[in-house]
């Protein structure tokens, strides 16, 4: 029967798909943000069955860098929406024409 | 199976499963919490994992803090739910196709096949001799559930899911053809 | 008959692991579960008391007035009678869900604490306690977190202003006191070299602190007690941080549309928790479960000739057991007599001392003792 990591790393592609089709099919940028942390999360399963595949502990250190980056982005992305919700009332990616050529 | 390997594949099973539901909310409050669930889970298939200190990070930091804060902005702003059509196909039907994709591959490729029936050699099937070429046609006198199972759903696997078709477009067919004529306006909707 | 039992001896003896834990989680259950009713007849009392009135006395049990306390039980069941409503004008899910994340997470924390040394049973050397992980006290950490959400879906669920405020306010106070909260710890963690609380018990009763002290948390470090003390009011939403449910402004805050059981689901929690906390506050500032100047292997030897050497191990857990608990006690205590003492804070006031005062202090404090324990170290 498969092992724990690496069953781990079939888990994390198969929500790293699931991750791809939200941004993508998704047009309110929340959603798109969720999605993304969806995609995040995969790669931080990834990293930590790698770390339990090949006995290292540097899978688990970048899985909390990544974490890190993540808490940024997601601070910096929500404080955008916030902004953008008081200009515009609106959050749906097809409302954000603005700059169209 | 012990129980680790049994409650990690239950783990994450759910949580691809959990996050294929979050991403067809049209709340975002309930997505948020969905989401919320697949990091529980994911922690604790990290734990699982023997990565203790990934574990306890994960629900401290991601869920106890990221997700806080997208929690804050959608309740204070108020977000509405999305309306989820393009074009009139909606995105749950958009990942269902999606998925019959794969179904499809993994059912009609012989690749696709191998993989689902890995593992198959484990039970313990003999060949007779008289059929070499049929890889797991066995006929003996006991067990036979057992040897139509490995046949039907091993070697004519893709045959059984096309006759599932079949019996499923049937039945939709005679319930519609069986239809009165007046009982259509009200099925309408 | 026999054939069963030594069956289920062995099955008992080869699956030990799975057994004991399933057996701790089990007592620490039953304890958590029993600090809501008690607590509610203390602070009644306690309160009686400190504005010089009496206090539910009346309500007895078989016949006697034994102090009142059967008022929790009076409470309770008063409470499952009542009506339990969800009213049409919330978000139904969630409605129902709000009140169950702090009681299930109030529980759930508790798993963490250690009640005991450890206890031989049949040969078996049985930890006591119920979680232990390599992160240690970072899971009780993680539960806590997690019990933040109850409050906020509880306020947006009721489709309600002031109580999507009330709601949003106490959990922006708590993840904002939950800083505080691990940085008062961390110094502590260096002190004692491990994040397991088991450890930092039996740290705590290795040495003696300039000869006469016991080696407690609270005299190698008061600063981070007082600031842990501090935050575990604000974490549990107690006065004087308890603006998000205060019954004067706010009308009740987020709770506003809950009643009957689902109200006390909340009050669960929020009792769960305080006993959470406290046991956390004495494991790792004043020796847990071990009696200063009398460590456990010490009751053992001198219990051991009178008993026979595992029920030895028995009572001493027992005693570990009480003796805990009497130190969370003198926490509840605290946190009543806090409550009918102090003003309330107003909401400004709450974030600034939480992020002006508490994180510098916090971390300065860290840093100096840091500093410390390296420095010792060294020489």
């Amino acid at each position: 029967m498969l092992m724990l990591p690496e069953l781990g790393l079939y888990f994390s592609f198969l929500m790293f798909l699931v991750g791809l089709a939200g941004v993508m099919f998704r047009k309110n940028i929340l959603f798109m943000m969720l999605s993304v942390e969806i995609l995040l999360n995969a790669a931080n399963l990834a990293f930590v069955s790698a770390s339990r595949l090949t006995n290292t502990i540097d899978g688990q250190v970048v899985m909390f860098f990544v974490m890190a980056v993540a808490a940024c982005e997601a601070a910096v992305g929500l404080a955008m929406i916030i902004s953008l919700y008081r200009t515009k009332a609106s959050i749906e990616a097809d409302d954000l024409k603005a700059l169209r050529g | 199976m012990d129980l680790s390997l049994l409650s990690f594949i239950v783990m994450g099973v759910a949580a691809v499963l959990l996050s294929a539901v979050m991403i067809t909310r049209r709340w975002p409050v309930s997505a948020a919490m969905v989401l919320i669930g697949v990091m529980t889970l994911l922690a604790g298939m990290f734990g699982l994992l023997d990565a203790h200190f990934a574990a306890a990070a994960q629900i401290i930091v991601y869920a106890g803090a990221i997700m806080v804060v997208f929690v804050f902005v959608i309740m204070l702003l108020n977000l509405p739910p999305e309306e989820l059509r393009y074009g009139g196909v909606t995105v749950g039907e958009m990942i269902l196709s999606a998925l019959g994709v794969v179904v499809a591959l993994l059912l009609g490729t012989k690749v696709g096949r191998g993989f689902l029936t890995t593992g198959i050699e484990q039970l313990g099937l003999q060949k007779p001799e008289s059929a070499p070429h049929l890889h797991r046609s066995v006929f003996a006198e006991s067990e036979n559930v057992k040897n139509v199972a490995a046949s039907l759903f091993v070697d004519y696997l893709w045959a059984f899911e096309l006759i599932s078709f079949l019996i499923l477009a049937a039945a939709i067919g005679a319930v519609v053809i069986s239809k009165k004529k007046g009982a259509e306006h009200a099925n309408a909707a | 008959m026999d054939a069963t039992a030594g069956a289920l001896v062995q099955f008992l003896d080869s699956n030990v692991g799975l057994v004991s834990t399933i057996g701790k989680i089990a007592i620490a259950l039953v304890i958590a579960l029993q600090v809501a009713p008690i607590m509610v007849w203390v602070e009644r009392r306690q309160a009686a008391f400190i504005q010089r009135r009496i206090g539910p006395n009346r309500v007895g049990l078989f016949g006697f007035k034994l102090f009142g306390l059967g008022q929790p039980l009076a409470d309770t069941i008063k409470l499952l009678f009542k009506e339990d409503f969800v009213p049409k004008h919330v978000n139904r899910f969630f409605y129902i869900l709000a009140p169950i994340v702090p009681a299930v997470m109030g529980l759930l924390a508790i798993q963490g604490i250690p009640l005991g040394k450890e206890i031989v049973v049949a040969g078996h050397t049985i930890n006591l306690q119920p979680v232990s992980v390599n992160a240690g006290f970072l899971y009780l950490f993680a539960m806590s977190s997690l019990g933040v959400y109850g409050v906020a879906l509880a306020g947006w669920s009721s489709n309600n202003k002031y109580a999507l405020l009330g709601g949003l306010r106490a959990s922006a106070q708590m993840i904002s006191y939950e800083l505080a909260m691990g940085l008062a710890l961390l110094p502590m963690v260096f002190l004692y070299g491990t994040l397991d609380l088991q450890g930092m018990v039996a740290a705590q009763t290795d040495t003696l602190l300039f000869g006469f002290l016991p080696n407690w948390g609270i005299f190698l470090s008061p600063i981070s007690f007082v600031i842990f003390v501090v935050t575990m009011f604000a974490e549990t939403n107690r006065l004087p941080f308890d603006l998000a449910e205060g019954e004067a402004e706010l009308v009740a805050g987020f709770l506003v549309e809950y009643g009957s059981m689902r109200w006390s689901l909340f009050f669960l929690g929020e009792y769960a928790m305080m006993f959470t906390l406290s046991a956390l506050t004495t494991c790792v500032f004043l020796g847990g479960y071990e009696i200063p100047y009398l460590p456990q292997s010490q009751i053992i030897a001198m219990l051991t000739p009178i008993v026979s050497a595992e029920p030895a191990t028995w009572i001493t857990a027992l005693i570990g057991l009480g003796v805990l608990i009497a130190k969370v006690a003198i926490f509840m205590f605290l946190f009543v007599q806090v409550r009918f003492t102090l003003p309330r804070f107003r909401y400004d006031q709450l974030m600034r001392v939480g992020w002006v005062y508490m994180l510098p202090v916090a971390l300065v404090n860290l840093v100096v003792l840091a500093l410390i324990v390296g420095i010792l170290r060294l020489t």
